[in-house]
């Protein structure tokens, strides 16, 4: 009954790829849900905001990020609608002034060394190349997080295959014809 | 395409030592560990002390402040590491040390004729509170790498962006100085590109007094020292051991 | 069909080839590692915004003008706004972290304890106050303190009556003073290098001989001999015997001094023959002048005038509260203790660690460390104009510390919250001098400025430089003679200054030979053998400061005769002893 060895050695190799591709992506990642259900089409289109009015730059080039609470009472120290989300917001974090811990998709390790200011004057990248149509979209992309590392799953957001390795950076590095040194991305 | 390099008055250094604390501060190298010596500290530039070898009252001291020499064309650390964790970066000259590929193997430490690499013995440790007081522009590193001075990466990042920001193609050169340069008290060190001739570290390098260490080698360094003593020129050229007579201090 | 061991293996090494396909193992191993990068135990550098802040560094009375580069509300690293600082200023932001700092003390019944003895004092008993960097406001209201309460006493070191200009000389000759290595503000002696020639007389090849232009190993104790032949009060013959120098030395010195002026001669403290010798030499009004000090509100003049420890009365001093947070000089203890009464003195200190009077005080209450520290800076030795510069907090001081001066005006009953302020205030009224900000390196007169910006530019990190006063007419040239004392089989010399130092000074100290360590002391071989110890022996190293566990190093080209010692609070280079443990 040889054939009884091969079937139960396929059915093992089967039963691995299965748990593998399908069933290792749901345990290893955990969802985490963003403190506030933000909208950036809303804002994008009802207060008329462009990127740069939240995630400026600063003087000396480094990048302000996500906006801290002021940014955010500096409009909605009142509700300005009617959405429960804001009300929310309103009520969990303007009022007792605690900074919502927004989880941060593209959060590199310590050893990396990102400059906004390069890709964006410098390289004239625009903000959608890497994050995706964020401006428009509706609600925030989910945030889905490593148990064992800590580390998101997607830095980006663009819609491709999720990535959070520097081997994207390097893709585009190398058609941009710019990889020269190691250093010049770690710190 | 930059060469970026030192010159060293080594008649001005006065072996103060602000170089070495201001080097730790800004690269995040711990304090000593208990057991931590003169061998198995981590002091990316080093002060040694160096005499004429006489006696009081002839004796004559002088300090030399050593650190990455970042060879040129053959660096010994790059051709031996086994992960390729070491590399010259064609842009700037640096010879740049990636902790984060290093597995502690330590041949880079033993092909290092300069002595300037150094193994992270223990886990970095800080006394509580201090690591408050940590530079964000520099990682750290953990237990089992090597490490050595990279020319302050951080702050040429910074002067990068910086330039990014206000649409300039080029670094302002006055924005990009090592910490060790910025902390000199007496003006001893000198910081910036050797293949811009109007540089003042250009023009140093050229001076007849101008030398650099163990230049028999061939690693082509990029750090000249300068002195007018000619005892000190001689010790850079390292004379046969028992030479003459060494001092035990320093 | 029963299901045997052999089909678990075939189902489980399926399971093994198949999961090797898949990206969970090596998912799992990336894992591992990028967990092993972050787990508890390694330190994180804060993010945020950079901001620079401006100060002075407080840790001498150099008072050096420090850029310091902070993330948030952090300083990470210290800079100098006018040259380079020195290495303990390089590292000063991290003292309010290092492990013997003390942040508790007990204030309360240190307190209690003040009033109860100063109520109890006799009448020829009195309180004192002992200040180890007098000149700043906070000095004053010491001065006003004692002044209010009943044989009160204000006691600080002597200070030099003399400010020196480098700028000036053209031939420094120094006894003995580390010039080059934190005698004065390290910007301001190199900014001035280069204009001059330094002979350097000392029996150790210092950090400054060996940069000198000239170094002369005199013996030790013999500076006051060469000073005074110099000026022609001692024959060069003595003189000669008693530095070790050729008689031709000392008269090509002298002829030097004269012929390539204008010419400086310093020592450690510019002690009186010092300041005599540059009379002699012409300098007067050149390159020495009267210290100079900022204006002081009108009202401040009926303060206790400062006393020198010698001059108190033996076994009179019933309370002593010595501010050591604030380190200049350290007289040593047991001149300080021959003044004590005999009876249960009572000696409170307020410190930022136990390691200087503390041993010695029944109280030790926490001061706040550079950079918590509100105060200003002295007129520095090298201040040649007068000067008010404050350090400002970079980071608030934590609970539990005592302002040395609140505590001392409460003994007193004196209300002065603002003294700072007031002596600002007083200052601008002045209307004289000019005000340079570090933030845009501007410089405005005082009369353009109102009273308010005034002293917020001075806390944001500004100072304020008045017109140099007319010199007046130069002292009398008053030698006093230099005793011959016995020269000792062994005098300890101090190789570097005690400052405070953070833990990352084990740069300097223990990750290489640069500095002496605390522990180690450096002598000749003859001297070592005549101790009985050889290179890396333990030893005992007695010192009028006290005794001290040491390891000691051999170096032919120290001067026999001499242990080299890293100066810790408290030393006077003198006789010591090195006894083999």
């Amino acid at each position: 009954m040889k054939i009884r060895g091969k079937i139960l050695f396929l059915a093992g190799a089967m039963t691995a790829l299965g748990a593998g591709w399908a069933g290792f992506p749901r345990v290893i990642y955990r969802s985490r849900p963003q403190p506030v259900d933000f909208s950036h089409k809303v804002h994008a289109e009802k207060a008329g905001s462009q990127c740069e009015d939240c995630h400026a730059f600063r003087d000396d080039g480094s990048f302000a990020g996500i906006p801290a609470l002021d940014k955010c009472a500096g409009c909605h120290a009142a509700a300005m609608g009617t959405t429960a989300a804001e009300k929310n917001f309103i009520e969990q974090y303007v009022t007792p002034q605690r900074e919502p811990q927004w989880a941060a998709n593209a959060r590199q390790p310590e050893n990396v060394y990102f400059s906004h200011a390069v890709h964006v004057k410098r390289g004239q990248v625009k903000c959608e190349q890497c994050h995706g149509p964020q401006g428009s979209s509706d609600r925030l992309p989910p945030y889905q997080v490593d148990r064992i590392s800590g580390y998101s799953r997607d830095i980006w957001g663009a819609g491709g295959r999720p990535g959070m390795t520097m081997d994207d950076c390097v893709a585009c590095h190398q058609k941009q014809g710019l990889e020269h040194s190691c250093l010049d991305c770690h710190k | 395409m930059k060469r970026y390099g030192m010159s060293i008055d080594v008649d001005r250094c006065n072996g103060c030592g602000a170089c070495m604390v201001a080097c730790a501060v800004e690269n995040n190298i711990p304090p000593a560990h208990q057991g931590a010596n003169d061998r198995k500290g981590i002091t990316w530039i080093r002060v040694y002390r160096v005499d004429n070898g006489e006696d009081f009252p002839d004796r004559r001291s002088a300090f030399v402040p050593v650190l990455c020499q970042q060879c040129g064309e053959h660096t010994p650390c790059a051709s031996v590491c086994p992960q390729q964790a070491v590399d010259v970066d064609p842009a700037t000259g640096i010879v740049g040390q990636m902790p984060e590929r290093c597995l502690g193997c330590r041949y880079c430490m033993a092909a290092c004729p300069y002595h300037a690499r150094y193994f992270n013995w223990w886990d970095p440790a800080w006394p509580a509170g201090m690591e408050k007081t940590l530079n964000p522009d520099v990682a750290l590193r953990m237990r089992g790498v090597v490490e050595k001075c990279n020319f302050c990466h951080g702050r040429w990042h910074a002067a990068k962006q910086r330039a990014a920001a206000a649409g300039k193609k080029d670094i302002d050169p006055a924005d990009y100085v090592p910490a060790c340069v910025d902390a000199c008290p007496t003006g001893a060190i000198r910081f910036g590109d050797l293949n811009d001739s109007a540089t003042a570290v250009a023009e140093d390098a050229r001076k007849p007094e101008s030398f650099r260490l163990l230049e028999k080698l061939h690693t082509d360094p990029k750090i000249y020292y300068r002195s007018k003593k000619d005892w000190v020129k001689e010790i850079a050229s390292a004379p046969r051991p028992g030479a003459r007579k060494e001092s035990l201090r320093g | 069909m029963t299901t045997t061991r052999r089909d678990l293996l075939r189902f489980a090494g399926g399971a093994a080839f198949g999961a090797f396909l898949t990206p969970a193992p090596w998912r799992l191993i990336t894992d591992t590692a990028l967990w092993s990068e972050n787990w508890p135990g390694i330190p994180r550098p804060a993010r945020g915004e950079i901001r620079t802040k401006f100060t002075h560094c407080s840790l001498c009375p150099a008072g050096c003008a420090v850029r310091a580069r902070c993330v948030g509300q952090q300083p990470v690293a210290l800079a100098g706004v006018f040259g380079g600082l020195c290495p303990f200023g390089v590292t000063a932001h991290h003292l309010p972290y290092h492990p013997a700092r003390l942040r508790q003390g007990p204030v309360k019944e240190a307190a209690a304890a003040v009033a109860a003895a100063i109520a109890k004092c006799g009448p020829r008993e009195r309180v004192a106050v002992l200040d180890l960097r007098p000149g700043r406001t906070a000095s004053w209201t010491y001065r006003r303190a004692m002044a209010g309460v009943r044989n009160g006493t204000y006691i600080a070191p002597a200070q030099p009556p003399v400010s020196v200009n480098l700028a000036n000389a053209r031939t420094v000759l120094s006894l003995g003073a580390p010039l080059l290595d934190g005698w004065c503000s390290p910007a301001n002696a190199f900014a001035a290098r280069d204009r001059f020639r330094l002979i350097q007389a000392e029996p150790v090849e210092s950090r400054t001989a060996s940069l000198a232009d000239t170094w002369l190993p005199i013996r030790t104790g013999s500076e006051q001999a060469l000073a005074l032949s110099l000026a022609g009060a001692l024959d060069t013959r003595d003189a000669a015997e008693r530095t070790g120098l050729a008689e031709r030395q000392i008269v090509d010195l002298a002829r030097e001094l004269k012929e390539n002026g204008p010419a400086l001669v310093i020592d450690c403290r510019m002690s009186q023959n010092v300041v005599a010798l540059n009379v002699d030499l012409g300098s007067w009004g050149r390159t020495i002048v009267p210290r100079p000090e900022a204006p002081v509100p009108a009202a401040w003049k009926t303060a206790a005038p400062p006393a020198e420890l010698a001059a108190v009365p033996d076994g009179s001093i019933r309370v002593l509260l010595i501010d050591e947070s604030a380190p200049g000089e350290y007289l040593p203890w047991n001149e300080i203790q021959k003044k004590l009464v005999s009876g249960n003195p009572l000696v409170v200190a307020f410190a930022c660690s136990r390691e200087g009077y503390g041993q010695h005080a029944q109280f030790v209450l926490p001061a706040a460390a550079f950079p918590e520290v509100t105060d200003d800076l002295p007129a520095a030795v090298d201040a040649v104009a007068p000067g008010f510069r404050l350090a400002t907090p970079l980071i608030p001081a934590p609970d539990g510390l005592v302002n040395p001066v609140d505590f001392v005006a409460g003994v007193a009953g004196l209300a002065a919250p603002d003294a700072l302020r007031q002596r600002a205030d007083a200052i601008h009224a002045s209307g004289k001098g000019k005000l340079v900000t570090y933030a845009d390196g501007k410089s405005a007169a005082v009369k353009e400025v109102k009273a308010d910006e005034f002293w917020k530019a001075l806390n944001a990190g500004a100072c304020w430089t008045g017109d140099a006063a007319q010199p007046g007419r130069a002292p009398g040239r008053d030698f006093s003679p230099a005793a011959e004392a016995a020269v000792p089989a062994l005098t300890a010399v101090a190789a570097e200054l005690a400052i405070a130092d953070s833990p990352l000074m084990s740069k300097v100290y223990q990750e290489s030979n640069l500095r002496l360590g605390p522990d180690r002391v450096a002598m000749h071989p003859r001297s070592a053998r005549e101790c009985g110890v050889e290179d890396g022996a333990k030893a005992t190293l007695e010192t009028s400061a006290g005794q001290r566990r040491v390891e000691v190093m051999i170096d032919s080209g120290i001067c026999p005769g001499v242990v080299l010692v890293a100066a810790r609070p408290g030393f006077e280079p003198g006789q010591a002893k090195v006894v083999r443990i």
